[in-house]
């Protein structure tokens, strides 16, 4: 008897047809591309430091909400929740800068340790504005945890600190990681590569959602909206300098094979 | 020049906590002249059949609240 794999589909990786299943994604280069991306992370060593991995596949808002690691539709879950004329297509989330916002429910001071987390969002557009693509902070007030990626040509980030540090960058575009690993620690990564390292103290973290498309300023509301569009993001623990240029090469490629790598 | 639909304020109202489509809320916001405003996007993105008037809304130009300088001071 002659048995047709074919006929059988093909067997992903189950955390990635977990979120295959949940976010309804049903075009095969997508369904690949997921699944070579979480392979890669856990050949890499960093699929257990994530706490959220927001792909941003599929192009709507359904798609795009799941969080790749723990893809149930909850807060708890981390799932997004979009708000404002977010545009989205296979390239990715795209905000106005106006009204745009994407809560990730994911609050710092209880989920995140102190010492040892990393923000990353990958930029598809160049702008030279005042605008942070994820990042909350209490009432305008330092703690801040946030990535701001080129304001007059100077990318910031900041890590459960009241102080920043910069990096002198000639465009926004490309895979953005702040990572911090120690007290004294905290770096910043463009495309895999340490662009800036800094030694500025942790002092605690945040006690607000963090959010996608801009700064939570908690009662302040949303302040310094992007219009970057996202093509992917994560939050979760440090990186180091090694695991940032693995997970580089692992989000790129994930973008390239959707054809939407800058 | 960016573009953004007036709501009045009962229209604001209506909007507050509803989606426009299935994953998407809308998300009402006070411009310099504290006019109610949503996005072009939101107009021209909803399905929702009991919100289809926001198609129709009148368009200004988007004026926007100043934003607190960057970096934040410490």
């Amino acid at each position: 008897m002659i048995i047709n794999p074919y006929s059988f589909g093909v067997a992903y990786d189950p955390d990635a047809q977990a979120f295959i299943t949940a976010a309804g994604i049903t075009d095969n280069t997508q369904k690949s591309a997921i699944n070579t991306l979480v392979v890669s992370m856990k050949g890499f060593g960093i699929w257990t430091k994530m706490k959220a991995i927001y792909p941003f596949v599929g192009g709507t808002a359904t798609t795009h909400k799941f969080n790749l690691k723990n893809p149930a539709d909850t807060n708890a879950a981390f799932r997004l929740v979009f708000a404002g004329g977010w545009t989205h297509t296979t390239t990715g989330a795209k905000p106005n800068a106006i009204n745009t916002v994407a809560d990730t429910f994911l609050i710092p001071s209880t989920s995140l340790t102190l010492n040892d987390q990393h923000l990353s969002y990958y930029t598809r557009t160049n702008s030279n504005l005042t605008e942070v693509e994820i990042g909350c902070n209490v009432v305008g007030s330092p703690p801040n945890t946030l990535l701001e990626i080129r304001t007059l040509g100077i990318t910031y980030v900041s890590i459960a600190a009241g102080t920043y540090t910069t990096y002198t960058d000639p465009n926004s575009l490309g895979f953005y990681l702040g990572s911090r690993t120690a007290s004294n620690s905290i770096r910043l990564f463009k495309n895999g590569s340490n662009v800036a390292s800094g030694t500025t103290a942790s002092t605690s973290n945040p006690n607000a959602t963090l959010v996608l498309g801009g700064l939570n300023s908690g009662t302040s509301g949303i302040q310094f909206r992007t219009q970057k569009e996202c093509a992917f993001s994560s939050i979760g623990d440090g990186l180091s300098v090694t695991e940032a240029a693995n997970f580089y090469t692992a989000v790129q490629a994930f973008n390239t094979t959707l054809a939407r790598q800058v | 020049m960016t573009q953004v639909g007036l709501l009045t304020e009962s229209q604001k109202n209506e909007l507050v906590g509803q989606l426009y489509d299935e994953d998407s809320y809308f998300n009402p916001i006070q411009d310099i002249d504290n006019n109610w405003i949503i996005s072009v996007e939101e107009m021209e993105f909803c399905v929702n059949p009991e919100f289809q008037w926001v198609k129709t809304l009148p368009l200004i130009e988007y004026k926007p609240k100043p934003s607190p300088p960057f970096p934040p001071i410490d």
